[in-house]
């Protein structure tokens, strides 16, 4: 019996590792990571227009790696980071409002869908469907954070910031 | 039930030759022109996408400093190089860039200074608006899945000439949004087309060649094919056919003439034996009686039946083969047997056997009786007309009997015959000895069978050898009408 239960516990262990399916990527108690930056998101900007967004990142990212580089300030996420935004459907959200979609970047620099290191996810709430996106419109953006930018304060001294747009500050 | 058309074997080696080379070469020309023409496509597009690639960057970096005009300029100089080659810049509404002052003036107004000067406005009314167009400005909804058109490209033909044209959305960066607000993801989309035409053509020319190529291949192959097979196996083979029916028709004398050294060879030198131990068993069966070769056939062992036995002997041969020489008397007899077999044969009469200078034949068919008469009176007149001419004055005497003889192979297990024994076969020979010179003597059964048709003279009774009764005979002298 006690055999039964080490091969049941083993076989459990080994279907666990063996990869997450492409609608569990993104865990459902992010809301608990803390918020990435207290701005509030509601100016329009493409993609997204003035819809609120509020970002989220998780402890694996809180731990990002601030140095100079050639003379450039370099903050790099560990791999394993995720950053979740929530996209609401309008600019001004109510108590219980749900976002309609997640948009997600996860730091998986030997992932063959990444692109910048990172992997690109788009949630649709509504249905829980994940999908990858591929086509270099997330990054295409993304890139744009990594110089002087027009959101928040901006990137001034174009500082690497692994296209996070709002580093996080620890 | 219906017979099946009857089709040469030319042609059907010819129409597998064919469609061997029709399905073979075909499937190989045609797979290789597919991948030629998938090739030539797939290279052609791959030059256009990343023509695209580095265009879009360039055009990308002329906007990002405000230098707009350098990229209509751009667009205008690479028009210039090669017609060929166009680029177009229009805004997601559809209209074309760089014709007014609507986008110097949103900016000058975002940036809150007057920092780009209005120029010549351009009447140019091109529109772009199709279903691609629209794909490639298309954002999708917030809230389904969220996918983005990174290009658009598709084949059209317009003024006789056919374009590959890539629809390449102008993304609203960050960095754009300063000048050119952020409220909007596609700020335009870029227009590159190349007129294909000339490589579409080739490909068509390729097509063609390739065609005329393959249809004068099979054809020489076919024709090569069809002579080849023609000399080796069509005619040889004809040739045997050829042989095969002469023989039918007792054509013995030619032999199939193949000088291949394979199976056609062997089956041509196997039929040349063939047809030569047909010609001698053909000889043969002049030395057998027809009853014989048929009773080889059925395998029969003997059997009772009716039959009209004419027996022939020549008179005074003895004496004749005492005063000639051997080889007078052998041509002689020969000759005598020979014009009397013939006659014999004519009226369907069957020679059992030739003993010495003697006939025996049997007549089996209907009105077998009058067969021999008729048999024998014709034999009587040749050698009462010719006997002094032609046959050394000899002559015969025929003896004909009427009546149930046993038929069937009789000898040992080397050598049998297949003749006639019974009481009526002796009878017809005692007539025969009974006839003199000329005469032919019937038996009584023979007579009654014909009596309305011949003409004789008798009865005569007889005694004979062997026989306790005398015997009715009659002399035949001639027939009515004859």
């Amino acid at each position: 019996m006690k055999q039964v239960i080490m091969m049941m516990l083993l076989l459990n262990t080994l279907l666990s590792c063996s990869g997450q399916k492409p609608g569990e990527m993104l865990p459902e108690d992010y809301t608990n990571w803390e918020k990435l930056t207290a701005t509030e998101l509601n100016y329009p900007i493409p993609g997204h227009g003035t819809n609120l967004r509020i970002p989220y990142i998780n402890d694996t990212g809180r731990n990002v790696n601030i140095s100079v580089v050639n003379n450039k300030k370099t903050h790099e996420y560990p791999p394993g980071t995720i950053i979740i935004k929530e996209i609401y459907d309008s600019n001004e959200i109510s108590p219980g409002d749900k976002p309609v979609m997640l948009t997600a970047m996860i730091k998986d620099p030997g992932n063959s869908k990444a692109r910048g290191e990172w992997v690109w996810i788009i949630k649709n709430t509504a249905t829980g469907e994940e999908t990858i996106n591929t086509d270099g419109f997330c990054i295409t953006c993304h890139d744009d954070a990594n110089e002087n930018h027009p959101y928040g304060a901006g990137n001034p001294d174009s500082e690497f910031r692994d296209c996070v747009f709002f580093p996080y500050k620890k | 039930m219906k017979r099946k058309k009857y089709i040469p074997i030319t042609r059907k080696i010819n129409a597998i030759i064919i469609i061997s080379l029709i399905i073979g070469i075909g499937t190989i020309i045609s797979y290789y022109y597919l991948s030629l023409f998938m090739n030539i496509n797939d290279s052609t597009r791959q030059n256009l996408l990343q023509q695209s690639d580095i265009l879009y960057t360039a055009i990308e970096n002329y906007m990002i400093p405000g230098e707009a005009p350098l990229a209509a300029n751009f667009f205008n100089d690479i028009n210039k190089i090669n017609p060929e080659y166009t680029i177009k810049l229009f805004r997601s509404n559809g209209v074309k860039a760089f014709r007014d002052n609507n986008t110097i003036s949103f900016v000058n107004n975002s940036i809150g200074v007057n920092k780009f000067l209005e120029r010549e406005v351009i009447e140019d009314n091109e529109k772009p608006i199709d279903n691609y167009f629209s794909k490639a400005i298309e954002v999708p909804p917030r809230n389904s899945v969220f996918r983005t058109v990174d290009r658009m490209e598709n084949t059209f033909g317009a003024k006789g000439k056919i374009f590959f044209r890539i629809y390449r959305p102008l993304i609203n960066l960050p960095r754009c949004t300063v000048c050119h607000g952020g409220e909007h993801t596609i700020r335009g989309v870029i227009d590159i087309r190349n007129d294909i035409t000339k490589s579409v053509n080739d490909q068509y020319i390729i097509l063609f060649i390739s065609i005329a190529t393959f249809v004068l291949m099979v054809s020489i192959l076919a024709a090569i094919l069809s002579q080849y097979l023609k000399g080796t196996v069509i005619q040889p083979v004809k040739s045997i056919g050829d042989i095969c029916t002469g023989v039918t028709q007792g054509v013995f004398d030619k032999k199939v003439s193949i000088k291949n050294r394979d199976e056609i060879g062997a089956l041509g030198n196997t039929v040349n034996t063939m047809v030569e131990g047909l010609h001698e068993r053909f000889k043969l069966s002049k030395f057998v009686s027809s009853s014989t070769i048929e009773s080889l056939k059925t395998e029969e062992k003997g059997h009772k039946v009716p039959v009209t036995i004419f027996f022939s002997d020549i008179r005074g041969f003895t004496s004749f083969t005492e005063l000639n020489k051997p080889e007078t008397v052998v041509e002689s007899l020969n000759k005598v047997l020979n014009f009397q077999s013939g006659i014999i044969q004519e009226n369907k009469g069957d020679i059992d056997k030739y003993v010495g200078d003697e006939i025996v034949a049997i007549f089996t068919q209907e009105n077998s009786e009058l067969s021999a008469c008729i048999s024998a009176l014709k034999i009587q007149k040749e050698l009462k007309e010719k006997s002094g001419s032609e046959y050394n004055n000899l002559k015969v005497g025929i003896g004909i009997n009427y009546g149930e003889v046993i038929l069937g192979m009789i000898g040992s297990e080397k050598r049998a015959d297949y003749t006639i024994i019974g009481d009526n076969v002796n009878t017809a020979s005692r007539l025969c000895n009974l006839a003199k010179s000329g005469q032919i003597i019937i038996s009584e059964s023979t007579y009654e069978k014909v009596k309305d048709q011949v003409k004789t003279k008798g009865p005569y009774k007889v005694k004979v050898k062997g026989k306790e009764d005398y015997l009715h005979v009659y002399l035949l002298t001639g027939i009515y009408g004859g």
